[in-house]
């Protein structure tokens, strides 16, 4: 018996600059789709229509609209950047379709027609920042390319970091895809911070990596480096001597200790080879359809406002773990978590919030003074231990 | 007193002046969503002549264009107003207004913290412009003071009326007071005052 089709459009670059990325989005999404339509559990097949704008920004546009027109989806999972994202939201504010937009991104925004699936700026950056004030240092080298995302992380972390008496050290930036870094590895190895804390992305990003890694070692230098988007496939890519080391703020990680997880990367594995690895965007594409899919199973229907409707306040046990949407605005509950790359293209978890915390996309509730707060009684007491040498001596 | 950024709007009070009921829950969960607390008022009814909200979201196409809310509105606190019809007449009553910012109607999640930032950027630029004035106002209404001092200084010393002015300017800097205060002293006791040194 063949199950009724819902299309659903699929809006990734698998070529472009940033291709790796849409490539390893899509082969999730299809995973997904291909899991809903073999269960049992859903009475209905999702049809995939894909579009791949190639990483050109007003090309989102025109895929999107030949989605809604051509081939008539109300749903879509897709885009990677905010630049694609912003191309697609006007029209499916205007024709009432719903996004499902996997990635992580810098907040600040929050339409009734997008359903945020990826982590909230209170789920990356800051548990990140206060990490690095309160085990590394609170002076700061930043290096990031040169776009929304940097920009507005890099605010966040100048804005946290100075409320507790640090110092951002400089701001280095490269235009998208610039590979050509020997002249911030140059300034890092001669003016050793304390910390980097690393915004690049793509190919840039694994340039700065390998190239610092190779000037440390001449230098005898270990400057810790701090990043809120490397994945597991990107370690591959940058090579395991340079990749190693790094900490790294996520939602997911491929070596998350879960059942629900450990099934989820078999089944990666047996589809993409063994040697393949589940990213964190990756991850939360597959997430997107499930809550779609489950959305619409509660809804009956996949009527956008019904399956809206449908899909807060639902908990899904996903790979990441627990997740649901929250009504307010859109975004997802979700476990932020922190861990530092390890060789053989992994990630060691070292923290994990208790329980899934509530989505700040505008950061409204980012508490500042108390942040520094803690950081203040922290280097009190060292201060203390210091005083107390002194007076020993 | 400190300047407190435009970017946080948490914590702050927005008064909504509106009809719509789709749009006041726009507006309302957006507010919500950043932290701030909202309070309506009924656009029939006349408005307190004082406004305890730090920024009103104004509906401007639910008053009348003779309309005696208005004066009411004109306060220091920013208005923001929501505008869905774009004829002349509409807009002089609004700028009458003088709104900080705007949003176009249909009303989306988007755009309210933008016009959220830019009304509390413009009430903070109102009010330091504002105060600058006064004390150019001020300066400019002692002009005349400053000029009679200057004369009296002239007659008593002798000097010419640079010298004169340079005399008062290095004697107020001296005292750590104005020109403008210095002068009246001059006025009022018939020459430089007798004082060795003044604290501030």
């Amino acid at each position: 018996m063949t199950k009724p089709s819902i299309p659903l459009g699929l809006i990734f670059s698998r070529s472009g600059p940033y291709a790796m990325m849409g490539r390893e989005m899509e082969k999730s999404a299809l995973m997904a789709v291909d899991e809903v339509n073999q269960s049992d559990d859903f009475d209905f097949a999702f049809t995939p229509h894909l579009r791949d704008p190639g990483g050109i920004v007003p090309a989102y546009h025109a895929a999107c609209d030949d989605l809604i027109r051509a081939a008539q989806v109300e749903h879509i999972v897709g885009c990677y950047t905010s630049a694609s994202r912003k191309m697609v939201i006007p029209i499916v504010e205007r024709t009432e379709r719903l996004l499902w937009h996997p990635a992580r991104y810098e907040g600040f925004e929050s339409s009734d027609n997008v359903i945020y699936v990826g982590a909230a700026p209170n789920h990356t950056v800051v548990p990140l920042v206060r990490h690095m004030l309160e085990n590394i240092s609170s002076d700061v080298f930043c290096a990031g390319s040169n776009y929304v995302w940097t920009w507005e992380t890099n605010r966040v972390l100048r804005e946290i970091v100075t409320s507790a008496g640090g110092r951002i050290l400089a701001e280095r930036l490269l235009e998208l895809g610039e590979t050509t870094v020997d002249h911030i590895v140059r300034e890092i190895i001669e003016r050793k911070p304390p910390a980097i804390f690393n915004t690049l992305v793509g190919e840039s990003s694994y340039a700065f990596m390998r190239a610092l890694h190779e000037a440390s070692v001449r230098a005898g230098l270990c400057i810790p480096m701090l990043s809120c988007s490397l994945c597991e496939p990107e370690l591959k890519m940058i090579g395991s001597a340079a990749s190693v080391g790094c900490v790294t703020s996520s939602a997911y990680f491929e070596s998350i200790e879960d059942a629900e997880n450990r099934a989820f990367v078999a089944r990666w594995k047996a589809r993409h080879g063994t040697d393949s690895h589940v990213s964190v965007d990756g991850q939360s594409t597959y997430v997107c359809v499930m809550l779609l899919a489950r959305a619409i199973r509660r809804a009956g229907s996949a009527n956008v406002a019904s399956v809206r409707r449908a899909a807060t306040n639902h908990r899904y046990d996903s790979p990441q773990g627990p997740i649901w949407v929250d009504p307010d605005n859109n975004h997802c509950f979700l476990t932020p978590r922190l861990a530092r790359s390890v060789a053989g293209n992994q990630f060691e978890i070292f923290w994990e919030a208790e329980a899934p915390e509530r989505p700040d996309p505008y950061l409204s509730n980012l508490d500042l003074a108390a942040m520094g707060t803690r950081l203040e009684n922290r280097m009190d007491a060292a201060g203390k231990r210091q005083a107390h040498l002194r007076v020993v001596k | 007193m400190t300047r407190q950024s435009p970017f946080s709007v948490r914590g702050r009070n927005a008064l909504l002046i509106m009809r719509d009921e789709r749009e006041i829950s726009i507006v309302r969960r957006q507010l919500n969503r950043l932290g701030m607390s909202v309070a309506e008022a009924d656009p029939e009814q006349g408005l307190d002549s004082k406004v305890s909200a730090d920024v009103i979201v104004l509906d401007a196409d639910g008053m009348p264009i003779k309309s005696d809310v208005a004066p009411a509105l004109k306060t220091n606190v920013p208005v923001i107003a929501l505008i869905g019809t774009e004829t002349p007449s509409r807009l002089k009553w609004l700028l009458d207004l003088r709104p900080a910012s705007f949003l176009i109607k249909p009303l989306r999640s988007a755009g309210l913290y933008t016009a959220l930032v830019v009304a509390f950027d413009c009430a903070q630029r109102r009010s330091e412009e504002a105060a600058h004035l006064e004390k150019l106002e001020d300066r400019v209404r002692s002009r005349r003071v400053v000029f009679a001092a200057v004369l009296q200084l002239m007659r008593v010393h002798g000097l010419s009326e640079e010298d004169a002015f340079a005399l008062l300017r290095q004697t107020a800097m001296r005292f750590r007071t104005t020109i403008e205060q210095l002068s009246a002293e001059i006025i009022a006791v018939g020459g430089m005052p007798n004082r060795s040194s003044r604290t501030a």
